[in-house]
């Protein structure tokens, strides 16, 4: 036990007067002796000298950044999805600089022992033969993928980017918990922690010499391109899609590291090689960073179930033609049963002892073993052989300390024997405490490390920081993280300072490898679609004020120009029933939904905007009244979304995927013209509904400025039709969406329109022939038509 | 592809045909030694026709068995073998995608299978007493119905039958593994007709020691494999070795037929 060190300043030793730790467990911030260990000096001096304020403003700054960021996690209930707020310890964990080395030495040590013992099951298996290694053990491995046997990997390796978990014994040295080397997830929320941290202590960050994380993605980024060989093809990061709850992450990590975000819709096989789907047809691809599950990627050879594969995948990879970081099937190695066999198998291959030991394991397939278990119940877990999961996660049936976690109609003892194979007994691992915050000051509580290694030119190369997960209570059992707690960013702490490092620089250094831009086909058909919805949000918006503004003005709907116009909204979905109808919400989501598919090409501001602007449509369907209060609402609406679309004017890129947003909110707006000139410029239209289409098309001035008379229906057609000038026109939309698809790759001989091109030239040279004459009501309704038909042919072109 | 099985079955001839012409057309074994041809369609079509003609010579025959190893020497030499080849023990005693081990199977198979009882007369008491409790019933199960729910009903085709009897071999440790194949049922005049004739067939592969090594066991017929089976392929269930797996994209309704038949040469044996 030990309490605030009375050696302190009064500060630190105010910070830390709560600060206890605990019996038989080590502690990251006070050592065996009771002492302050000095890598925490500096950190905890400059956090006593804040003041309490201080402190809430820098810690309220790191949960903007993330919040404004989007950094979320998608937990699973019972019942539904649901996206969490982003638990960020507002405190790091500190490592000082040597005592990572020793570290990471033996995580190389244990990378490289991984992809020896991965390419053996795979290959000679040799381990098995030699008795090294239990062949049920394997056969009974649902991750070793018997397709895949005899398969050499492309690259030359099955192992590229790992991660492990790792925890600190009660005497100070480090255990492995558990390997991951499927698909780890955590880097790209270590980096969003890191970044989030680096808000909260701007300043304290240089001075305190922390190890930088850019360098480790860069190697890792140039190792990944290097494996291209001599194709030009770009890097692939495959990804579950937006249902997984580290989607967040995939997207991340592919804008950060400049990838392709790629779902298996999104891929398909040709002639033995993998393809993307992209508006300029089929390109080819041979390295993908995959985040899912191998069982996932392809239907036709490994799980027949799933929907988030590539048919023929498999086959791409057994050509050679294809890489997966990391090779398919190397989750094999991430079974606890594997725990029991390693320290052995490294000796065998290697001649060496495990530099970090992992969690002391017994497979219970073997007699000797299976007795030993059943004598320790007291300080064992046992559960799952196979199950790839660490010790936090134990979410199958197992006996804690000698008890079940369930309900069980029989003794531990007899569960053993009958299932013996298919389970481990795993020591109950005591972790270390960390401090973190309570209130306004610190408290130990128990903590483990996840450490990410990847390969690269020069070998494996392990990341300057990490992920930390912090358990709620005091409890040291590594069990003690299974349900929430929090994270924390991890600083490598060096006595030297260190050079600062962004991805940023190297940007600059290789500006000649920019990659060809690759628009796949399913992106391309997120940001049409948000481009509509959006527009259409706006159309709905305006014809509500418009409704809302006539109301205020006679006080009642029943007259013959509201009903109509009630009328037109329905035939649009938008039911009257709310004040503020659902529609709108359901529209606003829907362009969410299409935004979520392209966070790695959606910028952050745009995605903040869209949000906002969900948010407040929420908020006012709880409080709208009918009139004034409506009018008023809306336009305050109007304002957030041309604030919307201003930043997606003036700041998106002017790539493939923005054409496809404009011609998504031209097409739209020409549609909803066509269909809101037809009813409101009919012979048949009540009084004032050429003044209501003037106000809804937003071009009531511009009609001041052009007409110096009243509206008639030729005045009106001419400025909301014909006029190339009016940016609400929908002449206007049409010469907007010419330009665009020039610009859309074509894949006809140069000088002959595209057959997208000749339809676009079709609708428009019809209508500027037309006089506002002879534009009638039915002739509006065709032009509608043939408008939809035109988003067809786009589909079927390019976004199929 | 109907197999070669040294000393069982060989191959004279045999083609596939299809209709209309895939895109791609690849041919590969898989890790148990079953013969797959990869196709691909890439335009759009109404119907497609996969048709197989083979002429396949069935010789082997389980005429006198040896006595086998008791259940607890049987594990013994399980543990013993060290290899993770295709037909190693090891990769037909768990559960696989398609046969969860589940209790009522496993108690069932207990009482048929005494410790020091031998694996092969437990492999026959347990095939045979399915034969008896289960009612062949095709309108009973889907190509998807888990053995479990055919158990509990005690109904089912050749699929349920040999799913159960592999849950009951393993939930005693006895290896089993999946047959899928044809069965000649021309009925030798005063014999009964054998039943699962105008569809593929399945059985079930059991591994009863090292000396025995594997024998082949058809429970829905209460017999052994015999003459009239025809082994096509092996696993350790139906998706191992379904007979036509793949991904489609249709709208609208679509519907599957099949037919088979089997004809005997008899006389012919040197074709």
């Amino acid at each position: 036990m030990w309490n605030a060190n009375q050696a302190q300043p009064d500060h630190v030793a105010r910070l830390i007067a709560r600060y206890r730790t605990l019996e038989n467990a080590a502690d990251e911030l006070i050592d065996e002796k009771g002492a302050l260990r000095p890598v925490w000096n500096k950190l905890l001096q400059a956090l006593g000298a804040m003041s309490e304020t201080e402190r809430s403003e820098r810690f309220l700054r790191g949960q903007q950044y993330l919040r404004d960021a989007g950094v979320f996690y998608r937990s699973h209930g019972a019942t539904d999805a649901s996206e969490r707020d982003w638990p960020l310890s507002h405190m790091p964990v500190l490592i000082q600089e040597n005592e990572w080395k020793v570290i990471g030495a033996g995580l190389i040590q244990r990378a490289e022992l991984l992809e020896r013992v991965v390419a053996d099951l795979y290959g000679d298996n040799n381990l098995v033969a030699n008795g090294h290694l239990p062949a049920a053990v394997v056969a009974e491995n649902p991750e070793w993928l018997r397709p895949l046997v005899g398969v050499k990997p492309r690259s030359g390796h099955f192992l590229h980017y790992l991660a492990f978990d790792i925890g600190r014994g009660p005497k100070g040295q480090w255990w492995v918990i558990s390997d991951r080397s499927q698909a780890p997830s955590g880097a790209g929320f270590a980096l969003e922690n890191r970044i989030a941290t680096a808000r909260i202590y701007s300043d304290l960050f240089t001075r305190n010499n922390v190890h930088r994380l850019a360098g480790f993605f860069r190697s890792f980024r140039d190792h990944l391109q290097s494996l291209r060989g001599e194709s030009q093809s770009r890097v692939g990061i495959l990804t579950p899609g937006q249902m997984n709850d580290s989607y967040f992450e995939h997207a991340y990590i592919a804008r950060y590291l400049g990838f392709m975000l790629l779902e298996g819709e999104d891929l398909t096989v040709r002639d033995d090689q993998l393809m993307v789907r992209t508006v300029e047809g089929l390109k080819p691809i041979h390295i993908l960073w995959r985040r899912l599950d191998a069982a996932s990627v392809d239907p036709l050879e490994l799980d027949e179930k799933s929907r988030l594969g590539t048919a023929g995948l498999l086959g791409t990879v057994r050509s050679g033609n294809l890489a997966l970081i990391n090779a398919l099937g190397s989750g094999v190695v991430e079974a606890r049963a594997f725990l029991a066999f390693l320290p052995r198998i490294c000796e065998a291959l290697t001649g060496q002892p495990l530099v970090l030991p992992n969690v002391a394991t017994w497979w219970c397939g073997q007699a000797k073993e299976r007795r030993y278990v059943k004598d320790n119940l007291h300080r064992m877990i046992i559960g799952n052989a196979q199950a790839t999961r660490s010790l936090f996660d134990l979410d199958d049936i197992a006996a804690l300390g000698g008890e079940f976690n369930k309900t069980i109609s029989q003794t531990i003892e007899a569960w053993v024997d009958q299932n013996a194979s298919s389970l481990v007994g795993q020591e109950a691992v005591t972790l270390s405490t960390t401090p973190t915050f309570e209130g306004d000051t610190l408290v130990a509580r128990p903590m483990s490390l996840r450490m990410f290694l990847a390969r690269t030119a020069n070998g494996w190369q392990v990341m300057p920081g990490g992920f930390a997960r912090i358990g709620t209570s005091t409890s040291t059992s590594a069990l003690a993280l299974q349900n929430g707690g929090s994270t924390a960013d991890v600083w490598i702490v060096s006595d030297h300072p260190v050079a600062p490092d962004t991805m940023l620089n190297t940007s600059a250094i290789h500006y000649s490898r920019q990659q060809p831009a690759m628009l796949p086909s399913r992106a391309a058909d997120n940001l049409f679609w948000l481009g509509r919805y959006v527009e259409r949000a706006e159309f709905i918006i305006r014809l509500l004020r418009a409704y809302h503004a006539r109301l205020a003005e006679t006080g009642t709907n029943d007259t013959p120009l509201l009903k109509l116009l009630g009328k037109f909204l329905e035939s649009n979905g938008t039911e009257l029933t709310r004040i503020l109808p659902s529609n709108l919400s359901v529209v606003l989501g829907s362009a969410s939904a299409a935004a979520s598919q392209i966070r790695d090409r959606f910028s952050l501001d745009g995605w903040r905007a869209l949000n906002d602007l969900s948010k407040t449509v929420l908020q006012m369907s709880k409080t709208a009244k009918p009139g004034d209060d409506m009018v008023r609402a809306m336009s305050v609406l109007l304002r957030k979304l041309s604030g919307l679309s201003g930043l997606v004017h003036e700041n998106m890129y002017r790539f493939t995927g923005w054409r496809f947003f404009g011609i998504g909110r031209a097409l739209e707006r020409a549609m909803s013209e066509a269909e809101l000139i037809a009813a409101f410029a009919d012979k048949g239209a009540p009084e004032g509904s050429l003044d209501l289409a003037v106000e809804v098309a937003d071009s009531t001035m511009s009609h001041r400025s052009r007409f110096a008379i009243e509206t008639n229906r030729a005045t009106v057609i001419d400025l909301l039709v014909l006029d190339p000038l009016n940016p609400r026109a929908i002449m206007f939309q049409l010469n907007d969406i010419r330009t665009h698809i020039e610009f859309l790759p074509v894949s006809d001989i140069a000088g002959k329109l595209s057959p997208l091109q000749r339809i676009v030239l079709q609708i428009h040279t019809k209508l500027a022939v037309h006089t506002p004459d002879n534009l009638t009501t039915e002739a509006l309704h065709k032009l509608a038509d043939e408008l939809a038909s035109l988003s067809n042919k786009l589909a079927t072109d390019y976004l199929a | 592809m109907p197999l070669n099985v040294p000393g069982e079955q060989r191959l004279n001839a045999g083609s596939h045909f299809i209709s209309p012409k895939a895109d791609v057309w690849m041919e590969r074994e898989d890790f148990f030694g079953n013969r797959c041809v990869e196709l691909s369609f890439l335009q759009a079509h109404q119907k497609i026709d996969f048709s197989l003609k083979a002429r396949v010579q069935r010789t082997a025959l389980y005429q006198t068995l040896k006595p086998a190893i008791n259940l607890v020497k049987l594990a013994e030499e399980i543990d013993a073998n060290h290899s993770l080849d295709a037909w190693a023990p090891h990769h037909f005693l768990v559960a696989s995608a398609r046969v969860p081990l589940d209790l009522p199977t496993t108690t069932y198979a207990k009482m048929l299978a005494e410790p020091s009882a031998d694996v092969l007369a437990i492999v026959i008491a347990i095939g045979r007493q399915l034969y008896h409790d289960m009612k062949y019933d095709p309108k009973s199960t889907t190509v998807d119905t888990p053995p479990i729910v055919a158990f509990n009903a005690r109904r089912g085709v050749c699929q349920d039958f040999s799913h159960i009897m592999i849950a009951c071999l393993r939930g005693v440790g006895i290896p089993a593994a999946y047959v899928s194949g044809f069965l000649c049922t021309t009925p030798p005049p005063g014999k009964p007709r054998l039943e699962g004739a105008d569809a593929m067939h399945a059985w079930v592969r059991a591994w009863c020691g090292a000396d025995i090594g594997w024998i082949e066991y058809d429970p829905t017929n209460g017999i052994f494999a015999d003459l009239d089976h025809i082994v096509v392929a092996r696993g350790r269930d139906y998706s191992d070795v379904a007979p036509i797996k793949g991904v489609m994209r249709s709208y609208g309704k679509h519907s599957t037929r099949q037919s088979l038949d089997v004809v005997p040469i008899v006389g012919d044996a040197e074709l």
